[in-house]
C-alpha cells in the first residue's frame, strides 16, 4: 500500500513539474513575436493612392521631391496607365490579378443587381447568420453569417507564396475580408467600420435645430439634453438583426462640462477622458452589450464646443484591431499585433472622414487635423512592418493623399467654380504637403534597403480638378432613353420614378450605362439583337454632346464592355464605360439612379477633386529603383512584372475560374 | 489599523524591494513561495490531520467503489452519497486553519494589488486627477470653488480644473514628462493634502486612491496614509491604468496568477512539510 501511495505521490510531483514546464513554454510563447524567413530576394511596393503623374513631375522639377528623384535617377520614372473606369477598387483589382475589369469583376464601387435593379457594394458582400439563438429579448445571431470577397481572379501574392515567396500585403484595397493566401495581410479599402457601414460618423449636438431638415449622409446627428452642465446621451452600434424591428446596440455615456473652462468630462462605460475644446480623445473601447458577450468596438470623440451649445463628434466605431468582430487580417492575430507600432488605429478602409467634412460638422481644419492624425500613423505603422519585414515581397498601401485630393483639388484650381480665394488661398500647399510627407517615406524606405531589394512606387491613378458635374440620368432622360413616369418629379430615390416599360438605358455607378436589356434585366424591353445598334446610338451622341458653358465635349471616351481583354466576367459589368472629359465627372446622384434639373452643372459639392473621366488622362505613377525586365505600361502590366523579379513568368494564367 | 497598514506596507515593500526591475512573474513566484510554507505550517498545525486524512480515505473509498461496481446503479448512487457526506467533513475540518489562514491573506492581498494592480503613469500618456470635497465643507455656496493644485517638475498639468458640481469633484488630466516618484499637492478653504504619482513601469507600490479613515477604506486601500478625517477633502486620486499579465497570450488578472502559482507550490511542498490537505 506504501509504494501504490508513493507511485502516486510521484506522478503528483511530475504534473506539477509538467504543468510548471507547460506554464513557462507558455509564458516564453506569449512574450515570442514572428520571425520571418530571411534572404533571398527582396521587393517592396509603395501603393500612393491617387499620385499624379503631373503633379510628381512638376514637384519633382521644383526640387521637392528628392527622394522620389533619387529613385527616378537610379532606376526609371513613367506614368502608368490606370483602369477603366479610373476609379480605386477597379484600378487596385487591375493590378492585384493583372487582369482588366472583364477579368476581375469590379467594374465600379457599385454594381446593379438585374433581378431587382438596386445597387450593391461591387468589393464584398456580407450576410448575417438567419439562426439565432437565445429566448425572449436574449436572442442574438448564430455564427452562420459570412463576408465574401467578391473580386474574382488569383491574386499575385498567391502565387507568390505557391512559389515560395513570403508575401505581406498591407492594407491592400479591394481586399477585404483577407484572401488568406499571404503570408501576412490586413485589409484596406473597402473594409466596413464595426456596424458594417462604409464609415458612420456621430455627431451629438445640444442645438435644437441643428441640420434640421437636411439629408445627412455618412453619419447621424443625435440631439442631447444638456442640462446645468451635464449630458447624457446614447452611442447606436449594429443593429440586433434577431430582435423585431432590428434595434440598435446602445451604451450609455456622459458629458460633464466645466461652468467657466471650455474643457468637458467624457464618462463611457469605464473609460474616463477629459477633453479640451479642439481636442481629440485617444481610441477609446466601447462594449456594446449582448446576451453572450460584448461587440467590442473603438472610436475617438472630439468636443468641438462646450459653449453656446455642447457639440461631440465621434469617429465610426473601428473593428477593435484588438478584439477583431470582422476578419480583417492573415494572420488573425496581425491586426492586434500592429498596435504595438503607433497603439490602436482606423481599421475601416477609407478612414479619412470626407463625409463629416462634406456635411459640414468638421471644418476644413478639423478634417485635415483627423486625416493628417492617420496619415501619421499608418507612416509610423510602415516603418514597424517594414522593421520586421525580412525577404520576400512586401505592398503598403497609402490613402490619405487620394482622400484629402478629394477634399481640397479646388486649393490648386482657382478656376474651379468653388474656389474661394480667402479661404482656400489657406489650404493651397496640404496636398503638396502630402506629395513630400510621401517622398519622406520614400526616403526612409531606400536608406534602409540593400542592393538585393528592388523598390517600386506606383500610383492607382492621377488626380484632377472636378468643374463640372454631368447628370447621365438627365441626358438619358433628355434623349429619350430613360422614361419618367412622372416627369414633375425629382425626388430622390433609386429608379423609383423611372418607367422600365419604356426605358431603354440607364446610368448606375460613376461611369457605367446599362442598357435594358430583355431577358436580363428585370424589366428589360429591348431585344438582344438591338443592343449594339442602341450602343453605337448612344456613343455617337455621347461623344458629341458639348457641355453649353465650356462649348468643350462632356465625353471623350467610350469603352464598350467588349473591348476589355479578360472576359470571365463581362456580364456583370456595364454595356459602355462613359470616359468623360478630363474636368467632368458624373454625378453622386445619378450613380445610384437619382435626378436633377439639368444634364450639366457646377461642382460646388465640397468634394472638388476626382480622377473619374477618361482613363487617358489621369495616368498614375511607376518610379522603380532598378529595371523590371519587361515593360509595365498598364497597371495590369506591373504584377507580372514583379513575379518576373522572383523568377515567374505566366501571370496571370488563363483565365478564372468562377 | 493606520499603524498596521504602515507596518505592512513597509514589510511588503521591503520585501519586494529586489524584484522592482523584473518581470511581476518573479515577484508573484518568491511571493507564493514564501506565503505556502506559513500557510502548509499553520494548516498542519491548526487542523486535524488524523481526521482530514481519514475523510480523504473516505473519499478514495468511494471513487474506487464507484470504479468497481460501475453496473451497480444503486450502489453508484450510494457510493456518491457517501462522498458528498465526506466532502462536507473535508470543509468542516479545514475551516478552523481557514480561519487562521483567510485574514492574514486578505492583508496581503490588499498590499500586492497596489503592487501588481496598476501599471505607473506612461511617460507622455495622461491620466485623470480627481479630488472630491466634502459637502460640508462647500458650505452651500454655488458656482465653481477654488481649489489650488501644485504640481512638481516631471509632471504637468494638461487642463484647467473642471468641476462637476453634481459630484462636488474636480478634475485635472496630468501627465508625466519624465519617470519618477512625485507628490502633488491639493489646498482647499486653507487646508492641504498631498497625493503620491508614480510615473514608471517598474513593480512598486502604487496608490490610485486617498480615501477618508475609515476602517473599511483602510482595510481595502492601505497603500497610502488616509486623508484627514476632519478636512475638505473625501478621496483624492489618480488614474493608473490596471495591469494585466501575459498568460498564454491572455490577458490575466495579477491574482490568479498568484493564486494558481500558491496552488501550485502547495501540491509540489506538502509532502515534504509532512501535511495533509
Amino acid at each position: 500500500m506504501n509504494v501504490f501511495v508513493r507511485r502516486r505521490g510521484g506522478a503528483r510531483r511530475w504534473a506539477v513539474v509538467t504543468l510548471l514546464a507547460v506554464a513557462c513554454a507558455g509564458l516564453a510563447a506569449s512574450s515570442c513575436s514572428r520571425s520571418a524567413d530571411g534572404g533571398g530576394q527582396r521587393v517592396i511596393v509603395l501603393g500612393f493612392d491617387g499620385m499624379d503623374h503631373g503633379v510628381v513631375t512638376r514637384l519633382m522639377a521644383e526640387g521637392r521631391l528628392p527622394n522620389l528623384s533619387r529613385l527616378a535617377e537610379a532606376g526609371s520614372f513613367s506614368p502608368l496607365e490606370t483602369s477603366v473606369p479610373p476609379q480605386s477598387p477597379v484600378a487596385w483589382s487591375d493590378f492585384i490579378t493583372g487582369m482588366d475589369a472583364g477579368g476581375h469583376g469590379i467594374f465600379d464601387f457599385v454594381h446593379r443587381d438585374p433581378a431587382t435593379m438596386l445597387p450593391y457594394l461591387s468589393t464584398s458582400r456580407a450576410e448575417t447568420s438567419e439562426d439565432c439563438y437565445g429566448i425572449g429579448s436574449w436572442k442574438v445571431p448564430g455564427p452562420g453569417g459570412k463576408i465574401e470577397l467578391l473580386r474574382r481572379g488569383v491574386p499575385f501574392w498567391e502565387v507568390l507564396e505557391d512559389n515560395g515567396v513570403e508575401s505581406w500585403i498591407v492594407r491592400m484595397p479591394a481586399n477585404f475580408p483577407p484572401s488568406g493566401s499571404a503570408s501576412v495581410e490586413l485589409s484596406g479599402m473597402g473594409t466596413p467600420d464595426a456596424v458594417g457601414s462604409p464609415g458612420e460618423f456621430s455627431f451629438y449636438t445640444s442645438e435644437l435645430f441643428a441640420f434640421e431638415g437636411e439629408d445627412i449622409s455618412g453619419g447621424e446627428i443625435y440631439p442631447v439634453d444638456y442640462w446645468e452642465g451635464t449630458a447624457e446621451a446614447t452611442l447606436y452600434g449594429p443593429p440586433n438583426t434577431c430582435l423585431p424591428g432590428r434595434p440598435q446596440l446602445t451604451v450609455d455615456f456622459t458629458v460633464h462640462v466645466d461652468p467657466v473652462e471650455p474643457v468637458a468630462k467624457l464618462v463611457v462605460g469605464d473609460e474616463q477622458r477629459l477633453l479640451m475644446v479642439g481636442e481629440w480623445s485617444d481610441w477609446l473601447p466601447i462594449s456594446f452589450p449582448l446576451p453572450l458577450g460584448d461587440l467590442q468596438v473603438i472610436a475617438r470623440f472630439y468636443l468641438k464646443s462646450v459653449r453656446p451649445e455642447l457639440e461631440l463628434y465621434v469617429t465610426p466605431f473601428q473593428i477593435d484591431p484588438e478584439h477583431p468582430a470582422m476578419p480583417i487580417s492573415t494572420p488573425d492575430g496581425f491586426a492586434g499585433e500592429l498596435v504595438e507600432a503607433a497603439g490602436r488605429y482606423y481599421t475601416q478602409g477609407m478612414p479619412e472622414d470626407t463625409k463629416a467634412l462634406t456635411e459640414g460638422v468638421l471644418s476644413e481644419e478639423e478634417f485635415l487635423r483627423q486625416a493628417a492624425y492617420t496619415g501619421r500613423q499608418f507612416i509610423d505603422q510602415y516603418k514597424w512592418v517594414l522593421d520586421r519585414f525580412d525577404g520576400g515581397f512586401l505592398f503598403y498601401y497609402f490613402g490619405n493623399l487620394d482622400q484629402t485630393s478629394h477634399m481640397l483639388w479646388d486649393t490648386l484650381d482657382p478656376g474651379h467654380p468653388a474656389y474661394v480665394a480667402e479661404t482656400d488661398a489657406r489650404f493651397a500647399d496640404v496636398i503638396e504637403s502630402l506629395y513630400q510627407e510621401l517622398d519622406g517615406v520614400v526616403g526612409y524606405t531606400l536608406d534602409r534597403i540593400g542592393d538585393d531589394t528592388t523598390l517600386v512606387v506606383m500610383s492607382d491613378h492621377g488626380f484632377g480638378s472636378w468643374r463640372r458635374v454631368f447628370h447621365l440620368n438627365n441626358w438619358l432622360e433628355e434623349n429619350g432613353y430613360l422614361v419618367l413616369k412622372d416627369p414633375n418629379r425629382r425626388d430622390p430615390g433609386v429608379y423609383r420614378n423611372v418607367d422600365w416599360s419604356r426605358t431603354r438605358a440607364y446610368g448606375l455607378g460613376l461611369n457605367g450605362l446599362f442598357i435594358n436589356l430583355r431577358g436580363r434585366e428585370r424589366s428589360g424591353i429591348v431585344p438582344a439583337e438591338d443592343r449594339t445598334a442602341l450602343l453605337e446610338e448612344i456613343t455617337e451622341r455621347l461623344l458629341a454632346t458639348v457641355d453649353p458653358q465650356t462649348g468643350e465635349p462632356a465625353v471623350t471616351e467610350v469603352w464598350p464592355r467588349e473591348r476589355y481583354r479578360d472576359r470571365g466576367y463581362l456580364e456583370i459589368g456595364p454595356d459602355i464605360q462613359i470616359g468623360y472629359a478630363w474636368g467632368t465627372r458624373g454625378s453622386g446622384k445619378s450613380a445610384i439612379g437619382d435626378f436633377t434639373d439639368s444634364v450639366f452643372s457646377d461642382n460646388l459639392d465640397d468634394w472638388p477633386g476626382d480622377h473619374c473621366w477618361d482613363h487617358t488622362t489621369v495616368p498614375g505613377i511607376l518610379l522603380t529603383n532598378r529595371d523590371l525586365g519587361r515593360p509595365v505600361v498598364k497597371l495590369t502590366d506591373l504584377a507580372g512584372a514583379i513575379l518576373a523579379q522572383f523568377g515567374i513568368e505566366d501571370f496571370p494564367a488563363g483565365t478564372p475560374s468562377s | 489599523m493606520s499603524v498596521l497598514n504602515a507596518v505592512l506596507r513597509a514589510a511588503v515593500d521591503g520585501l519586494l524591494s529586489p524584484f522592482r526591475g523584473l518581470s511581476p512573474w518573479v515577484g508573484l513566484a518568491v511571493v507564493s513561495i514564501l506565503t505556502a510554507v506559513p500557510m502548509l505550517l499553520v494548516f498542519r498545525a491548526t487542523s486535524n490531520q488524523t481526521a482530514l486524512a481519514a475523510v480523504k480515505k473516505q473519499i478514495h473509498a468511494g471513487l474506487f467503489e464507484i470504479r468497481l461496481f460501475n453496473d451497480d446503479l444503486r450502489a453508484i448512487m450510494r457510493a456518491q452519497l457517501h462522498i458528498l457526506r465526506q466532502n462536507l467533513s473535508y470543509l468542516r475540518l479545514s475551516l478552523p486553519p481557514m480561519l487562521w489562514i483567510v485574514p492574514p491573506l486578505v492583508l496581503l492581498f490588499a498590499q500586492l494589488q497596489f503592487h501588481y494592480g496598476y501599471r505607473g503613469l506612461e511617460v507622455g500618456q495622461p491620466a485623470l486627477l480627481e479630488a472630491t470635497i466634502r459637502e460640508s465643507a462647500l458650505d452651500g455656496a454655488t458656482g465653481k470653488p477654488t481649489l489650488r493644485l501644485d504640481v512638481p517638475d516631471g509632471l504637468r498639468v494638461e487642463t484647467p480644473p473642471l468641476w462637476i458640481a453634481s459630484e462636488s469633484r474636480f478634475s485635472w488630466r496630468i501627465a508625466a514628462e519624465r519617470q519618477g516618484d512625485y507628490t502633488v499637492k491639493l489646498g482647499f478653504a486653507g487646508q492641504e493634502v498631498e497625493k503620491s504619482v508614480h510615473a514608471g513601469e517598474r513593480v512598486v507600490l502604487r496608490s490610485p486612491e486617498r480615501l477618508a479613515p475609515t476602517f473599511v477604506n483602510q482595510l481595502l486601500y492601505p497603500a497610502e496614509p488616509p486623508l484627514p478625517g476632519d478636512g475638505p477633502f473625501s478621496a483624492v486620486s489618480i488614474g493608473y491604468p490596471e495591469r494585466a499579465l501575459s498568460l498564454f497570450g491572455l490577458e490575466t488578472p495579477w491574482w490568479v496568477v498568484y493564486l494558481g502559482l500558491l496552488f501550485l507550490v502547495i501540491l509540489a511542498l506538502r509532502n515534504a512539510f509532512g501535511v495533509t490537505i
